[in-house]
């Protein structure tokens, strides 16, 4: 009908108002203003359904089934954990893409131009920690979707093949963090990467390890080459991978259905396509309603915990020929770093976790079980604790606190003023350290409380040790702070020993404290909270330990 | 079927709207900080640069320029040194032009020949590792701030403090100590230098010599100028120089282009510009005068 007809018939405002409705009807493809209106009463479609005509015309929502059974739309089913695994993917993308345009994958520009983020960039400091926050919130979101499938057996038929792929995108997110993890080159980056990629070193025959460990580091160290190959697997290939097994996996998990509860289907039952007409909730608006709102109050969630509570680290540059002292992999690695500790790399590094991910793969093709329902399903639940609890303790015995400990010397300094991260000496900060000679065998009164709990904190370690080690007698620990220069202070650590032959031992370590470094005091709002929160976490796992 | 929509979607609507709100704030919360937290991080990160070029100075450079900076006798010069800061010091003496800042770090980065006539004989070593050197471009720079972060207690230093460190090499205007004369101001100077010149007069002969006319002009062949020469013959000036420039005696002339010499040069002399333009402050009257005398006598002695 053309517009002149239109306006002869309804009149100029009652033809105005229709080609809205037509504009409105094409932006939304296929709802008109008044399905629209409708839908925010909550009132049922008409029928034939003309909610359902957004999936077959546009292209976004073709993707997504018109109707889910309404026992997966309640929210404890789900927990909604696949969705914002989907959404923190788009997240990284987003802020990853962004922080390209200043990033150069070279080991003259990547440290530097981390820096020239944080300094120079407006909103740079956020992108990247909500890049880091997003990555590790990724890794956990998809392992707990993982435990929330295997705990609901919702891995058993039809479904074998989406926990399959399910499992391959878990293990290609693990990758995909820990290939970002060495682009920002410094210390912490380099040395975590050196290890990783020296477990693809004990693959056998050697011939085969050597060569992996080659093709990852485009050299037998890490350097340039390493850090473009590990980029561009970061940017490039893995983010492909990941989209391709992506789109397999949401595609089995729409044709056949998300599992519904254990006590509302039998394993082998195709529910996708036989959901009864008085079970359905429609896509539009009801799911779309819930997925969206709830992806609002995540990403509030996460601009709040970026904003207010996470920094993500960066330590000095990467340095080839200094290994910091205990140097650890990422969290979700540190189960790794545990087994590591307790077998030889073969076994540790390759064996173990090659025949972990195999069985993880096949828990659908071994499990004969006919039941999803829990009480029949006492072995696997059990067993998934147990794995559950070992994970944990592998991962405890990842971190420093388990069996690395070196010279009782080394590990008095490195407790007060380590030689990465801050320590209670970078703590207190330059303004709390005074100038003079300071032994732990003897009693000061500064008026300063924070320097007087540093003092204690490092007699507090020489006594540990003391006790604790039968070759560390009589110790003294001797602090020298001086001025270096204008705006710096040097402090020097001396800890004087005796064997138990009696043979005196020393040990020296000199660093350095700038009046503006900022190893403590945050940036921004992160000064509201992250303190302490810090103060907290160091008095709860202090309570833990039993201090 | 109804009863999956009794529920209107708008509560779930609000929750998003709400959330939107608190993300919007705390996104405007951090854009009216940036700048403060991007200033805070650059000095913090300077802070750091300067922590561990401390600890490059102290691996790598303390044997030969001391710990304090104030350098060895024989090994290496200060750096924590008033000499070494101050405008009419080292850098007017080894004549660099840049900045100070530019010239420490091309000095680590490149190291320096050995100066055998001075108090420093030792090479500074190549630091830099585009030069072959074992430092990182980053750790050069790190040094360097280091290095330039001794300027404020560097500049409070009395010449007791900072003893021998102007290079000996450098022949000084006065017979004041090295170090004395650097320490005066440039008015101090200026009147040093005048002093130094009413007692040291130099004959035309060394004049010619020391500041390097002959290299221009030629006074023993008598030939015509060809093109593209520096400076014109003066072997017969004496014949031109009266007729050169109407009302101008030779002896007006010749001292008008010894201390304006741009004035009256000759066009087809290219290179004019080559002609030093500060003759008048770098003779003394006396000089210039016996300078003209001896110039316009056919039987100067040479």
């Amino acid at each position: 009908m053309g517009l002149q007809e239109n306006i002869r018939e309804k009149g100029v405002l009652g033809a105005a108002a229709a080609q809205a409705d037509d504009v409105f009807t094409r932006l939304t493809a296929g709802i008109d203003a008044g399905e629209f209106r409708r839908m925010l009463q909550g009132e049922p479609p008409g029928r034939p359904n003309p909610r359902l005509k957004p999936h077959s015309e546009g292209f976004l929502l073709h993707i997504k089934p018109t109707y889910y059974h309404e026992s997966v739309t309640r929210f404890t089913h789900t927990y909604r954990l696949g969705l914002l695994s989907t959404y923190l993917f788009i997240v990284e993308t987003i802020t990853g893409i962004l922080l390209m345009i200043w990033y150069a994958p070279s080991p003259e520009r990547a440290y530097v131009d981390m820096i020239l983020l944080l300094t120079n960039i407006p909103f740079g400091q956020f992108l990247r920690d909500m890049h880091r926050l997003g990555a590790e919130a990724m890794v956990a979101i998809v392992t707990l979707h993982m435990v929330r499938c295997y705990l609901t057996g919702s891995y058993k038929p039809p479904r074998q093949f989406t926990w399959f792929t399910g499992v391959l995108l878990l293990v290609m997110t693990l990758f995909l963090s820990f290939s970002g993890y060495l682009l920002p080159w410094d210390q912490l980056a380099f040395w975590a990467v050196t290890i990783g990629t020296s477990m693809a070193e004990a693959v056998p025959p050697a011939v085969v390890g050597e060569t992996v460990n080659l093709l990852a580091r485009g050299a037998p160290d890490i350097g340039a080459n390493g850090l473009l190959r590990f980029y561009l697997l970061h940017v490039l290939f893995l983010p492909l991978l990941l989209i391709l097994f992506f789109f397999v996996h949401y595609y089995k998990v729409v044709h056949f259905g998300i599992s519904l509860p254990a006590d509302e289907e039998e394993v082998g039952e195709d529910t996708a396509n036989r959901v009864p007409a008085d079970k359905r909730v429609y896509y539009l608006p009801d799911v779309l309603v819930d997925e969206t709102s709830f992806l609002t109050v995540m990403t509030a969630l996460l601009i709040v915990l970026t904003v207010f509570f996470f920094q993500a680290p960066l330590e000095h540059i990467a340095n080839p020929q200094s290994t910091p002292l205990h140097t650890v992999a990422p969290w979700y690695f540190y189960w790794l770093q545990g087994l590591l500790k307790i077998a030889d790399k073969f076994i540790a590094g390759v064996l173990l976790p090659g025949v972990l991910l195999v069985l993880l793969m096949a828990i659908p093709y071994l499990d004969y079980n006919p039941s999803r329902r829990g009480k029949d399903r006492k072995v696997a639940i059990v067993a998934g604790i147990v794995a559950g609890v070992v994970m944990i303790i592998w991962s405890w015995m990842g971190t420093p606190e388990y069996a690395v400990e070196g010279a009782p010397s080394v590990e008095i300094v490195q407790d007060v003023m380590p030689e990465e991260g801050s320590g209670l000496s970078r703590e207190i900060g330059y303004k709390h350290l005074p100038l003079g000679v300071w032994r732990t065998d003897e009693e000061y009164d500064v008026h300063d409380h924070e320097f007087m709990e540093l003092l204690h904190e490092f007699e507090n370690a020489v006594d540990y040790y003391r006790r604790a080690d039968p070759d560390f007698n009589a110790p003294i620990g001797i602090l020298t702070i001086s001025q270096a220069q204008p705006g710096l202070k040097k402090l020097f650590w001396k800890i004087t020993w005796f064997d138990a032959e009696g043979t005196s031992g020393k040990y020296e370590k000199t660093f350095w404290l700038h009046e503006d470094s900022l190893y403590w005091e945050q940036y921004g709002w992160k000064h509201l909270f992250l303190g302490q929160v810090a103060d907290g976490w160091k008095s709860l796992s202090g309570a833990l330990v039993g201090e | 079927m109804h009863r999956l929509y009794t529920r209107s979607p708008i509560a779930k609507i609000m929750w998003g709207i709400l959330s939107s709100l608190v993300g919007i704030i705390v996104l405007l919360m951090v854009l009216v900080s940036e700048n403060p937290r991007m200033e805070a991080q650059t000095i913090n990160w300077e802070g750091r640069s300067i922590e561990n070029g401390a600890k490059l100075f102290s691996d790598n450079c303390v044997i030969c320029h001391g710990p304090d900076g104030k350098g060895i006798l024989g090994r290496g010069p200060g750096l924590n040194s008033y000499y070494f800061f101050t405008d009419t010091g080292r850098l007017k003496d080894v004549g660099w032009v840049g900045s100070l800042d530019d010239y420490v770090k091309l000095t680590i980065a490149a190291g320096r020949p050995s100066k055998t006539e001075s108090q420093w004989p030792e090479v500074m070593p190549t630091w830099g590792g585009q030069f072959g050197g074992p430092l990182r471009g980053d750790q050069v720079v790190d040094l360097t701030k280091f290095v330039m972060n001794w300027e404020e207690s560097a500049l409070a230093q009395t010449p007791d403090e900072d003893p021998f460190q102007p290079f000996e090499d450098v022949i000084r205007p006065t017979e004041f100590q090295n170090t004395a004369y650097i320490l005066l101001s440039e008015e101090e100077q200026a009147a040093a230098l005048e002093e130094y010149r009413a007692r040291n007069i130099r004959s035309p002969q060394e004049i010619w010599t020391g500041e390097a006319c002959f290299a221009c002009h030629n006074l023993e062949v008598r030939q015509v100028d060809v093109a593209g020469q520096n400076g014109p013959n003066m072997a017969d000036l004496y014949e031109r120089a009266g007729s050169r420039v109407e009302g101008m005696t030779a002896e007006e002339y010749v001292y008008e282009s010894i201390v304006n010499p741009l004035v009256y040069f000759v066009e087809t002399y290219e290179n004019a510009g080559k002609m030093p333009q500060n003759f008048a402050e770098k003779l003394s009257e006396d000089e210039i005068q016996a300078l003209v005398a001896w110039l316009l006598n056919p039987d100067r002695e040479q």
